[in-house]
């Protein structure tokens, strides 16, 4: 039975203190966790809510008057230019999430049911894929595919005698593909978490009554887990249309201007902060419309995979067939981290990195001049490292604290927690960072290019992916522990921080990295924020990458990957190996 | 035997480098004029600066400022380096969110500064190294709201290894030939202020027709004037459009193989000011930091990257070609804050970027 703040035994300890009235006397009766509770309430109404709250009446707002309009609207859909932006945006998201599900859903089936060889190198893929900033990716890409100077073109024409290039970055489809190539990390998560719990005795069913490994995989497997995959598509989705650096690399020569860079261009002066937000709001509609259509799809269908008896998981053989699908994570591999990280650390390394491979091109100036020479470069440095590290422990914080008060019903209304930790999700990075600085930038708070901030909106955006990870932990600990602990005299602090919490410390230790990692590369809801002292790495790079300086720019790409690799290689020594794409 | 604490250690090494820091100090400020050492000594209370900076290039602006911090230690210079219109973006947010962070101004589009002046936005500062520019610079605002720190030569090139000598464009006009379809390259205005200026100019020489003409080509757009510069080294485009001449120049010492063509038309001149915001943070270091930009410290550092010097004291960067022996053209202080909000729109209109 789950319990309520009303009907908890008053600990021992208490009993003796009664004689001493008044308020103190009564405060004392007073759980801490009613204390906890109205923190979180404040926590999240200046997180979430306010935000979007301001961003809601500032479109609606004359600027400077503050008067009622709707001209905001007006402004922002009265021009076939910035309408065509969002349809390029909900293309591009549709098209991303479909190439990233095309990619790892083979990938994911390959790893989970099969005997498919090169498992270990596989999670290596999917991990560098993961941690790779995606604008670090696009410049990458700039270098291999551009039409006529792109490393891979030059070999192709070389080895056909062809006189077109074989792709060309600039255009829809590469960016729907270097945008797919660091997305499909999350839908081979999400889908191979679902797989593992099928047990192979359905798939054993199917083969009984004469269906072969394709038709059991196609009508049984991949069915039981389309609420996987259509929420991976969700996320692929929501992630495409708040991306901005990699539009704004490869879609201004692609001549494609997306929702994100029109935002941006609402940001020119004289500074439209409220047409920018009326811009956004349809953008939040079809988000939250894409939830509903998710869970339309999935109502009334059932996906039990998971029964009271316990089932044998086996891997199917796949004879030579395995071999295709060892080549088809290959070949993923080779698109999403070898090719890209090769030609940028070439480039990181020359002089003039059109000229290739060879020892008079060869020069660490680019290094020593970032590391030496630039002003900015280290101090963006540590300000990534400690904005990240100061947003995931907030949001971890809060999201364990909001978690437990949902899990243990602890106080009425609790799922309203929940409900505010979660909508995150649904808001593009960009949008939230216009909230924060529609909310917060002016005075009286006057966070504008405080470090401040930077740290809530990160803290803010990664909320959900904390909440997610957290609630998880806390449903693995049963209430009894801690039931044990109060029935011995504790209180329910006492109880979390000696009981609950130790017990949670790796679930937490891994969503604080992941949170971590995600922030350090986060770069939309930084843009509008950062102020000269505040700058982060992402923003630096986006920066140098305005000038065209490659080299430069791929050296200190060199350096944010150095930085992230030496953390995950942190996480997976003190969390395990597979901390960010949880096995079981 | 005494003990040696390493608090004790760390105390005394510390002292020391305090110390000599200070002799340093002392040896930059005995060398500094008059003007400049009372400034000096005001600037080091507020200690720093921060510069949002749209001239010369990225490499540029962090070699200005560690030139600053050489010659004035103990004032830090914050170079925020980005292209012109985004530094102006930036100096917008700060008014919109009514905080002051940005000390000086740079950009390379001179109606910024019409439009602040107006606006009643700006400190009124000359500085007295000022009185040393090149006699056509010496004075960019009558009123002194701000002043010439960047003479900057945008002209086209192309990559000799693609396109030779004989056959390269001549005149602003020539790209529009097609037979460089997808093979020119271009910055954009939204971004760079010196690409709003070079359209203001197009558009006043040849009407709006010549960017339909130009599209008709495929340009390859970027977003800083210099973009096109690494587009020419790599070999992906041949002719690069309004590039900056230092930039090229720079390009070429590192073996890079282009070269510069100055329009028969004329090679845009962009003359572009510094000024400093009336809420400056720091006002003394600001204008210490004038003070650095007219004098002769700064020509010397940027034209060691070839950028072009601004006084006749010092010399021009090898390679190109003294000012007196260009013709030169540019619209007017007024036609450019007028005129670059319109091309930008127009511009994404015709391009659809």
């Amino acid at each position: 039975m789950p319990d309520t703040a009303a009907s908890l035994p008053e600990p021992v300890g208490e009993a003796r203190g009664t004689d001493r009235l008044g308020l103190l006397g009564r405060l004392r009766h007073v759980e801490p966790v009613a204390l906890v509770w109205l923190l979180l309430i404040v926590a999240l109404l200046f997180l979430v809510v306010a935000p979007l709250a301001k961003l809601f009446a500032v479109s609606f707002e004359t600027q400077g008057t503050g008067e009622f309009t709707l001209s905001n609207y007006v402004t922002a859909y009265g021009r076939a230019r910035y309408v065509d932006a969002l349809v390029n945006s909900l293309t591009l998201g549709l098209a991303s999430a479909a190439l990233s599900v095309a990619l790892a859903v083979p990938m994911a089936w390959a790893v989970s049911r099969t005997d498919m060889p090169g498992k270990g190198l596989t999670w290596g893929v999917v991990m560098g894929a993961f941690v790779m900033p995606p604008y670090l990716g696009a410049v990458g890409w700039m270098l291999l595919a551009g039409p006529n100077s792109g490393a891979a073109n030059r070999f192709w024409r070389w080895a056909t005698g062809a006189e077109g290039p074989l792709f060309n970055i600039f255009s829809f489809e590469g960016l729907a593909l270097v945008i797919a190539l660091h997305s499909f990390p999350l839908v081979f998560i999400f889908v191979k978490a679902a797989l593992d719990l099928i047990s192979s005795e359905m798939e054993d069913a199917a083969n009984i009554l004469g269906a072969g490994t394709w038709t059991a995989m196609r009508k049984v497997s991949l069915p039981l887990v389309w609420p996987a995959i259509l929420g991976a598509f969700v996320v692929v989705f929501l992630e495409t249309i708040a991306l901005f650096g990699t539009p704004a690399l490869i879609g201004i020569p692609a001549r494609i201007n997306v929702v994100t860079t029109q935002l941006w261009q609402f940001f020119e002066y004289p500074v439209r902060v409220e047409v920018a937000a009326a811009y956004a709001m349809p953008l939040l509609l079809i988000t939250v419309g894409m939830i509903v259509a998710q869970k339309l799809l999935l109502a009334r269908k059932g996906f039990v995979s998971q029964t009271g008896k316990g089932g044998e998981r086996r891997p199917i053989k796949l004879g030579p067939w395995r071999w295709l699908l060892f080549a088809w994570c290959a070949l993923v591999g080779l698109l999403s981290v070898v090719m890209p990280l090769g030609i940028l650390v070439q480039a990181s390394f020359a002089k003039a990195w059109g000229r290739g491979i060879s020892l008079d091109n060869f020069t660490l100036r680019n290094y020593q001049h970032l590391i030496f020479e630039h002003e900015m470069a280290l101090t963006s440095i540590w300000n990534t490292i400690w904005f990240s590290a100061s947003a995931a422990t907030m949001a971890v914080l809060i999201a364990l604290l909001v978690a437990y008060i949902v899990q243990r019903r602890l106080v009425p209304f609790g799922d309203a927690l929940g409900f505010l930790a979660m909508a995150p999700f649904v808001i593009p990075g960009i949008v939230m960072a216009i909230g924060f600085y529609a909310a917060y930038a002016s005075p009286p708070l006057a966070l504008y290019g405080t470090a401040a901030i930077i740290i809530f909106a990160f803290t803010a955006r990664f909320l959900p992916i904390a909440y997610a990870n957290s609630a998880a932990a806390v449903r693995t600990v049963h209430p009894e522990m801690e039931e044990a602990a109060r029935i011995l005299g504790s209180g329910r602090l006492h109880a979390i921080v000696h009981v609950t919490a130790p017990l949670l410390k790796k679930a937490l230790l891994g969503g604080w990295l992941i949170v971590f990692i995600v922030a350090t590369r986060e770069l939309s809801a930084a843009i509008f924020l950062v102020g000269p002292r505040t700058r982060t790495m992402s923003v630096l790079l986006y920066d140098l990458s305005e000038a065209g300086n490659f080299e430069v720019l791929a050296a200190f790409g060199g350096l944010l990957l150095l930085i992230t690799l030496v953390l995950v290689g942190i996480g997976m020594k003190l969390v395990g190996r597979d901390f960010m794409l949880r096995r079981n | 035997m005494p003990q040696v604490s390493r608090r004790g250690v760390l105390g005394t090494g510390l002292g020391a480098t305090v110390a000599s820091f200070a002799i340093i100090r002392r040896g930059a400020a005995e060398n500094l004029p008059q003007h400049e050492r009372e400034l000096y000594e005001a600037a080091k209370r507020e200690g720093e600066i921060t510069w949002y900076s749209g001239q010369y290039s990225a490499e540029g602006s962090e070699a200005v400022g560690r030139g600053f911090m050489e010659r004035y230690p103990g004032v830090r210079c914050n170079v925020v380096r980005s292209t012109s219109q985004v530094a102006f973006q930036r100096l917008s947010q700060d008014a919109r969110a009514r905080v002051a962070q940005c000390d000086v101004f740079s950009s390379t589009n001179t109606g910024h500064f019409t439009m602040l002046k107006r606006e009643g936005r700006l400190l009124q500062f000359r500085p007295r190294n000022a009185d040393g520019l090149l006699e056509a610079i010496r004075v960019a605002d009558p009123d002194n709201y701000y002043q010439t720190s960047f003479l900057g030569l945008f002209l086209l090139g192309h990559n000799v290894q693609k396109v030779k000598e004989a056959d390269a464009p001549k005149s602003w006009t020539d790209v529009l030939d097609p037979k460089w379809k997808d093979q020119v390259a271009v910055g954009h205005p939204g971004f760079s202020g010196a690409i709003g200026v070079w359209a203001v100019q197009m558009r006043k020489m040849y009407g709006w027709d010549y960017f339909k003409r130009l599209e008709r080509n495929r340009p390859q757009i970027g977003r800083s004037s210099q973009d096109p510069v690494t587009l020419l080294n790599a070999g992906e485009r041949s002719i690069g459009i309004c590039v900056p001449a230092g930039t090229m120049l720079l390009s070429m010492s590192r073996g890079n193989p282009l070269r510069l063509i100055y329009p028969t038309e004329g090679t845009l001149a962009t003359i572009a000011p510094s000024a400093i915001p009336s809420n400056a943070p720091h006002p003394n270091a600001a204008k210490l930091f004038m003070e650095y930009q007219t004098g002769p410290e700064m020509s010397q550092v940027i034209r060691r990257l070839f950028g072009e010097p601004l006084r006749p004291d010092v010399p021009a960067a090898e390679g190109s070609l003294p000012l007196d022996q260009v013709k030169l053209i540019a619209p007017s202080q007024d036609e450019q804050e007028k005129g670059v909000p319109e091309v930008r729109e127009l511009w994404r209109d015709t391009f659809g970027i």
